[in-house]
């Protein structure tokens, strides 16, 4: 039976005063000024990368090849790290890290457009309530919340412009939205101009706060602990400006994730992923390729392959993929057939997605397509059934949690669909 | 004295011999006050003092005229000793020129929610305002949206705006109808659209369907709206119960509107021109009737829901909270203040003005954002003890920081659209509270718009007040800024700030009106 669709909200946990207001902040600057309790709160990290491949990947040139059949393609499988399971040749650095990997190769969702697609899927394609649900980043902000780094709780890095995309946060409300980096670039207004000193900014600062504590001292607080915790964001961005000036890693770092826009950007998740945010999306634009595949292919994967890899492998040396949630996934994967123009068009019938780290089962495959790969060969996975899987490796249960929306309960994740318990730790 | 007497006049002054709807002679804003303070007096919660002349003259300038008041109007205000120099101001600020301004600016981010802007609908609220234009005409044009409207076209474009659509996305009716409902009925029937709403028993699917059938005939026409003609009733059917239904169009709670038998080919007293796509004029528009019907005198939806709009706009939060959720469970606050308010601008014709000047009168506005003596927590924000802070307008913000650091009015056209980008939220988010962002913290600290008035230029506030002696110039920045004198502390904090920089000493005093201009207490309506 059904849960009651009226019972009472019980998405009180992450209060918007303690979001926006000071106490997140405040814990997170004692914290840090004691490295042994620093050390504790980075062991409880709940934190997601968003790999987003837009225009969709194809699944039989990466995650699930189909050898010898007719919609098969020029390129071979290998073998991976883990004895029976076998990807694309496109793809050998994530074949040697398997062992870290799930594959959920029974993915089958709804839209094939991508102006639908896009939306749908990451919005995890609740049943329609006549409101706008959040992006998994926006979701996963309000659900998990800021941590204890002081920055944004979802950065999205992405090619060209960037800015303050609310609209990702649906009904949360534009403080769920996300700060996007256009180009990895940091956001407008970031930086201190020359003509002002770090002394002098400090020195209006100082006053700044010392004016908004006589206010609250003897008002409603609330108003002002959001306010400062604004001011303490984009200080704590400032100070994080490094983040943004990847030249100054290593120069074998940026060899292993390329020079090209999705490796800088993916270092520059794993940077910001290493400095606490909560949630990075990072999105790559061209994956649609309708027309000469194959050589597309052969060109765009090695560009995923060689920086997801080195992700993986670097979150696994910090120890830090028993924190972070890691997705790859796109609006839909790509038809077996082929078109007249020796390309792929949208298949949202039977694609791949590939997962790892927190919460997440090590080296398997779940579910899988029939020879042809033309479709599911059974239990067909639609992206709610994923949302929910992502859900509880983050430790938040789809059937207990739910979301307020003025009074009105709304469930996280569509609630007839199950998580896909193969790939569950 | 008897003592008789002498108790029965501290039972008056108290407020405890006197029902509020007694004594239909007295002022609406003492009647008002009447009811609030029984009923904090009757839960036991204590009452903010008054606010002082300092908060009060920047609260009225930022109401009635979209600004701070100058340093110089703050000086003159704080000097003068006139028992009513608060009436007096208000009602200078009333009729003042900045009034119509103000209103066009309130009203049009309460009724466009940020989805565009048109020089047209600009001057249609502000004509209305410099006119004081009955609300429920000025409702009547936005709801009619005539193609034949030539003296206010701006008028439609409450409507227009709606009937765009964007990319390849159809015609958002259903959030056209959501819109009429919360912004003139004060009822949002977003859930009801496919189902009677699960947990407000009032809002039916029948409530959105009705209203959804005056408008799904709508279109744009360039840039005006046309209207196809409506023929028969809206099926629907629940998701829940699955019984066909269906309707002609009809006010939620009302009867329907009987759509007449017309021939195809006979809608019209004037068809189309398909040549130049000018609508018809149709025999039967859902537009004229809904126009007619809904801004009425006996539409408590729209009487209640405009009254608790207005109270709204002068105290932070409505009668009923949140604003688009009137109904049966939901009561007023205080319900004999809502009855009053609806009582009293329907008796007044909607006189917006009258209504806003009735509520600016009464003590509960009048009160400080400061806690009651003695307290720590703030009462609940629905006694109405302690003034709510009140989110400002990007329009408000810009002016005031204009006025503020004595720059030219005139450099408002080219610095709004940042002030906007930093400060509006994003389209259909309603402006009902302050929130703070990292994108306006971002902006106040490092942004041009913002640093490039705190230069000194010949006559600005820093060039001017770096001359004076430290004393001098610290008063006159809080007076210009914050519209009050600093503290002591303050005063020694900004003295030791200055005596690190005489060779630099307008940069510094630059900064120093930053982190006035910065601060919590200019950033909203307190």
């Amino acid at each position: 039976m059904p849960r009651n669709p009226l019972c009472t909200p019980t998405d009180h946990r992450v209060t918007r005063r303690r979001f926006l207001g000071s106490a997140a902040g405040a814990v997170g600057l004692s914290a840090l000024a004691n490295p042994l309790v620093a050390e504790e709160l980075k062991k409880q990290r709940r934190q997601v990368l968003f790999v987003w491949l837009d225009g969709g990947m194809s699944q039989l040139e990466s995650w699930d090849p189909k050898p010898n059949s007719p919609f098969g393609g020029p390129f071979r499988p290998i073998q991976t790290t883990v004895p029976g399971i076998q990807i694309s040749e496109l793809f050998p650095q994530c074949a040697k890290l398997m062992k870290h990997l799930a594959i959920v190769r029974s993915v089958s969702t709804q839209d094939n457009s991508h102006s639908a697609g896009v939306d749908r899927i990451q919005r995890g394609d609740p049943k329609n309530r006549g409101v706008t649900y959040p992006f998994l980043g926006s979701a996963v902000a309000k659900l998990v919340g800021p941590g204890d780094s002081g920055l944004p709780p979802y950065i999205w890095v992405k090619p060209m412009s960037g800015g303050f995309i609310y609209k990702d946060a649906g009904f949360l409300g534009p403080k769920y939205g996300a700060l996007a980096l256009g180009d990895g670039k940091p956001p407008e207004n970031l930086l201190r101009p020359n003509a002002l000193t770090a002394e002098e900014d400090d020195e209006r600062n100082d006053l700044r706060k010392l004016l908004d504590k006589n206010y609250a001292a003897q008002r409603r607080t609330e108003l002002t602990e959001a306010n400062s915790h604004a001011y303490e964001m984009a200080a704590q961005l400032q100070k994080k400006i490094e983040l943004f000036d990847l030249s100054k890693l290593p120069q074998k770092d940026q060899d292993r994730y390329g020079t090209h826009d999705l490796g800088r950007h993916m270092l520059l998740a794993r940077r910001l992923l290493e400095a606490g945010v909560t949630f990075v999306k990072v999105t790559s634009y061209g994956w649609d390729t309708h027309g000469d595949h194959f050589n597309g292919a052969a060109s765009l994967h090695p560009k995923f392959d060689r920086p997801f890899a080195a992700m993986i492998e670097d979150l696994a040396d910090r120890g830090m993929l028993d924190n972070v949630l890691v997705i790859a996934c796109a609006e839909f994967g790509r038809t077996p057939r082929i078109n007249g123009h020796i390309g792929r068009d949208h298949w949202p019938e039977a694609w791949s997605v590939a997962m790892a780290g927190r919460g997440i089962k090590k080296g398997v495959v779940a579910g899988k397509t029939n020879d042809k790969g033309t479709d599911v060969a059974n239990d067909p996975v639609d992206i709610g059934g994923l949302f929910h899987t992502w859900f509880r490796a983050l430790g938040i249960d789809p059937t207990d949690v739910q979301y307020g929306n003025a009074g009105q309960p709304l469930p996280i994740a569509h609630e007839e669909m199950k998580a896909v318990k193969e790939v569950l730790a | 004295m008897p003592l008789r007497f002498s108790l029965a006049l501290v039972l008056i002054a108290t407020g405890g011999l006197r029902p509020p709807l007694a004594n239909a002679e007295e002022s609406l804003h003492a009647r008002i006050d009447a009811v609030i303070e029984a009923k904090a007096k009757a839960d036991n919660v204590p009452l903010s003092a008054s606010a002082d002349d300092a908060e009060f003259v920047r609260r009225v300038y930022l109401d009635f005229a979209g600004r701070i008041p100058t340093g110089a109007e703050t000086k003159s205000f704080l000097a003068d000793t006139a028992a009513d120099k608060r009436v007096k101001l208000l009602d200078k600020l009333l009729g003042g020129p900045e009034y119509a301004t103000r209103m066009a600016d309130l009203f049009n981010v309460m009724l466009m929610e940020r989805l565009g802007d048109s020089p047209e609908w600009a001057k249609f609220l502000k004509e209305s305002f410099e006119k004081n234009v009955a609300w429920d005409a000025m409702v009547k044009k936005m709801l009619r949206a005539d193609p034949k409207e030539t003296e206010q076209p701006g008028a439609s474009f409450w409507l227009a705006k709606r009937l765009e659509n964007y990319g390849q996305n159809p015609v958002d009716y259903s959030g056209l109808t959501r819109d009429v409902g919360r912004i003139f009925l004060g009822k949002n029937f977003q859930c009801a659209e496919c189902h009677d709403h699960l947990f407000i028993a009032d809002y039916k699917q029948q409530d959105f369907q009705g209203l959804h059938t005056f408008f799904k005939n709508t279109y744009l026409a360039k840039t005006v709206v046309g209207e196809r003609p409506t023929v028969e009733k809206t099926p629907f059917v629940s998701v829940f119960t699955k019984v066909q239904m269906a309707t002609a169009p009809a006010l939620p709670g009302a009867v329907m509107i009987d759509i007449p038998a017309l021939t195809k080919g006979m809608e019209y007293l004037e068809p189309p021109d398909k040549k130049t796509g000018t609508p018809g004029v149709l025999k039967f528009s859902p537009l004229k009737e809904i126009s007619e019907k809904l801004p009425t005198k006996s539409n408590t939806d729209f009487t209640r829901n405009s009254a608790n709009r207005v109270w709204f706009m002068l105290l932070g939060r409505g009668q009923v909270h949140a604003l688009d959720l009137h109904h049966g469970k939901n009561p007023a606050s205080h319900p004999e203040v809502l009855d009053l308010l609806v009582a009293e601008f329907v008796g007044h014709n909607f006189d917006i003005k009258y209504l806003l000047r009735e509520i600016a009168l009464t003590k509960t506005y009048a009160r400080s954002s400061k806690l009651p003596a003695g307290t720590k927590e703030a009462p609940d924000a629905k006694y109405f003890a302690t003034v709510i802070e009140r989110r400002l307008t990007a329009e408000q913000l810009l002016q005031s920081t204009l006025v503020a650091t004595g720059n030219d009015l005139k450099t408002a056209d080219t610095l709004r659209p940042k002030f906007v980008k930093a400060y509006a939220n994003q389209a259909r988010e309603p402006e009902e509270e302050f929130t703070a962002s990292l994108k306006a913290a971002l902006f106040r600290l490092h942004d041009d718009a913002v640093l490039g008035l705190l230069a000194p230029k010949p006559g600005n506030l820093v060039e001017r007040v770096a001359k004076l002696p430290d004393a001098d110039a610290i008063d006159e920045l809080y007076l210009a800024i914050l519209s009050r004198r600093p503290s002591a502390e303050e005063k020694t904090a900004i003295t030791k700030v200055l005596a690190k920089h005489h060779d630099k000493r307008a940069e510094a005093v630059g900064r120093v009106a930053w982190a006035l201009l910065a601060s919590m207490e200019f950033g909203v309506n307190h």
